[in-house]
């Protein structure tokens, strides 16, 4: 489901308008737990005050057991999420450099717009420096750029460079951060003097969260191995009332007089069939998306970015109705499978001499439509058709009758 | 002092709620928080505008230029700052925490306290060019999808600070 801009559940106009409600919420919290106040952030370095380590690992902690927890439950795509790249040189200079900020200035970025924003003239002088030194950097961009940029190791994660498991990662990371809690407490106390403070492992005490947060961590520990429920998964009773009504066929006339009037064609046609085959021959505008790769990621994207209907085709029926068994199953809707498959629309629309009599009206439409539709395939027009609009149409490829001994049941 | 400023909120409870606000950024629009990159539009747009014949021969401008639609004020991170402004304000304002002041150890004067104040901010803003972002940015908010860029810069700016502290102890304490 998320995240749920990049996935178009939402729409991007509002991308704006969430950063900055974001926003509200992370400025309110970072004044509430003191981040406007630089000698309380200095605290950290001095012992005196640890809030900037408190509030930092236990957001870090959260979020980072949120992510998982919601990966589980299928509400965030992890893959989707952005993962900053590892640039070691460049990260470790950067960081180092920010060390030398952070005790000289008292504030971070972030801190000091807050601090800035109350009335700390001392936060108002460091956003000022801190323009300044975006600008320097900006300067001498060339010069800088060598150790900027050298060895791009990508959205690596750290697990993966530790060699460890993701989840106990993470209930180890929760580990250490309980021990950095309590040991930074004592330190606190003792520099303060411990009369001044009310007794307690955990003072200030907010055990709750925290230990939450734990529970959570060890949870997903031991939850089983990734059944990724989707949240809008279709059950499986649902999935034969539809199968066996058969309504989510598409009928091969439907499909052919829309492809044959493009202001009408609101189709994405999917292809399930090999690659292969897709460059071979493959109907107009179609979009190529194998059997095989049906529950991968691609096609989630391709199948969520498009407002169309979703058409899905293999050689017969068979390939394309697993297909829509599948990504029914994972709750995509307004899919439909192309009746008699490619075969079918050959059949219909290539081989001329399968025409009975026709005996009604209706008949006799069907059988006008159909010959001027194969008039129109034959000879290319379909897809010139189509090409001449100049609409955005990833693979066009021209209709050929299958070769002999090619193709499905 | 007839007006006391509320005291500040407990810090797990702080770091949980920004854990959610973190989450919420992420399951919104699949990104972290970051402030480093409205100071970096600031800039940009500044330069871009008094000089935008520098801005287009220097290439660090001029890539900002180039893609995107040329406005860098109509950014994520800009209007995600906005807000940080708003709620901070608020936040200080409900709590009894508006008004100017100077934060800083009791063996500095303020102009020393000042000064430093832009030199912090000066190496945090080239700081934050390398890093790829700052604190918030590249800190926590690669810690929280488990970056090794995330991890690296929360030790290297912390292992800095622990390490150089005691050089710099006047600014903050006795």
């Amino acid at each position: 489901m998320g995240p749920l801009i990049p996935q178009g559940y939402v729409n991007s106009d509002l991308n704006l308008f969430f950063a900055f409600v974001i926003g509200l919420g992370f400025g309110y919290v970072l004044e509430q737990g003191g981040f406007s106040n630089s000698k309380k952030l200095a605290g950290v370095f001095y012992g005196y005050d640890f809030v900037v380590l408190r509030v930092f690992f236990t957001a870090a902690l959260t979020a980072a057991i949120g992510l998982l927890l919601f990966s589980y439950m299928g509400l965030v795509e992890y893959d989707m999420l952005y993962v900053n790249p590892t640039f070691v040189k460049a990260a470790i200079v950067g960081g180092i450099i920010m060390g030398f900020g952070f005790i000289l200035g008292g504030y971070c970025p972030g801190t000091s717009m807050v601090g800035a924003v109350i009335g700390k003239i001392d936060a108002m002088f460091f956003v000022v420096g801190l323009m300044g030194g975006v600008f320097f950097f900006g300067s001498f961009y060339e010069t800088f750029k060598p150790l900027y940029e050298a060895d791009n190791l990508g959205g690596i994660l750290v697990y993966d460079s530790l060699g460890v498991d993701r989840d106990w990662f993470v209930f180890i990371f929760g580990l250490i951060a309980l021990a950095a809690f309590i040991i930074t407490r004592k330190i606190e106390d003792r520099i303060n003097g411990v009369e001044l403070l009310p007794k307690g492992l955990f003072h200030p005490s907010y055990r709750m969260p925290f230990f939450m947060m734990l529970f959570l961590a060890a949870l997903n520990l031991y939850l089983p191995q990734s059944p990724r429920a989707k949240w809008n998964e279709t059950d499986a009773k649902t999935l034969l009332g539809e199968a066996a009504a058969e309504v989510h066929y598409a009928m091969i006339d439907e499909v052919a007089y829309k492809l044959l009037h493009e202001s009408e064609n609101d189709l994405m046609l999917v292809d399930v069939r090999p690659a292969e085959d897709f460059q071979r021959f493959a109907l107009p505008g179609a979009k190529n998306l194998p059997l095989k790769e049906v529950l991968g990621q691609k096609a989630g994207k391709l199948l969520d970015d498009s407002n169309k209907k979703v058409v899905i085709y293999s050689y017969s029926s068979t390939d394309a109705d697993q297909a829509w068994m599948l990504l029914r199953r994972e709750g995509h809707k307004d899919i439909r499978v192309l009746k008699g498959g490619l075969n079918g629309f050959f059949t219909e629309f290539f081989v001329e001499n399968h025409q009975t009599q026709s005996r009604n009206e209706k008949e006799q439409f069907d059988t006008r439509f159909r010959e001027r539709a194969m008039k129109a395939f034959k000879t290319g027009e379909a897809a010139e058709k189509i090409i001449s609009k100049g609409k955005p149409v990833t693979t066009i490829v021209d209709i050929e009758p299958p070769k002999a001994g090619k193709g499905g049941c | 002092m007839e007006q006391k400023p509320k005291a500040y909120m407990n810090p797990y409870l702080a770091g949980f709620l920004l854990g959610l606000v973190l989450l919420s950024a992420f399951f919104i629009t699949g990104r972290g928080l970051g402030a480093s990159g409205a100071a970096k539009s600031v800039v940009i747009e500044t330069i871009g505008s008094v000089a935008p014949e520098y801005a287009k021969e220097n290439s660090f401008y001029a890539s900002f230029f180039a893609t995107g639609d040329g406005r860098p004020m109509r950014n994520w991170l800009v209007y995600l700052t906005l807000g940080v402004l708003g709620g901070a304000f608020f936040s200080g304002f409900l709590s009894g925490r508006a008004g100017f002041k100077i934060d800083k150890g009791v063996r500095i004067t303020n102009a020393t306290r000042l000064i430093f104040a832009v030199a912090g901010g000066f190496l945090f803003g080239v700081g934050s060019q390398f890093g790829r972002g700052c604190t918030s940015g590249a800190a926590l908010s690669g810690m929280a999808v488990l970056s090794t860029a995330g991890f690296i810069t929360v030790i290297a700016i912390f292992g800095t600070g622990y390490a150089i502290a005691y050089f710099f102890r006047k600014l903050w304490i006795n």
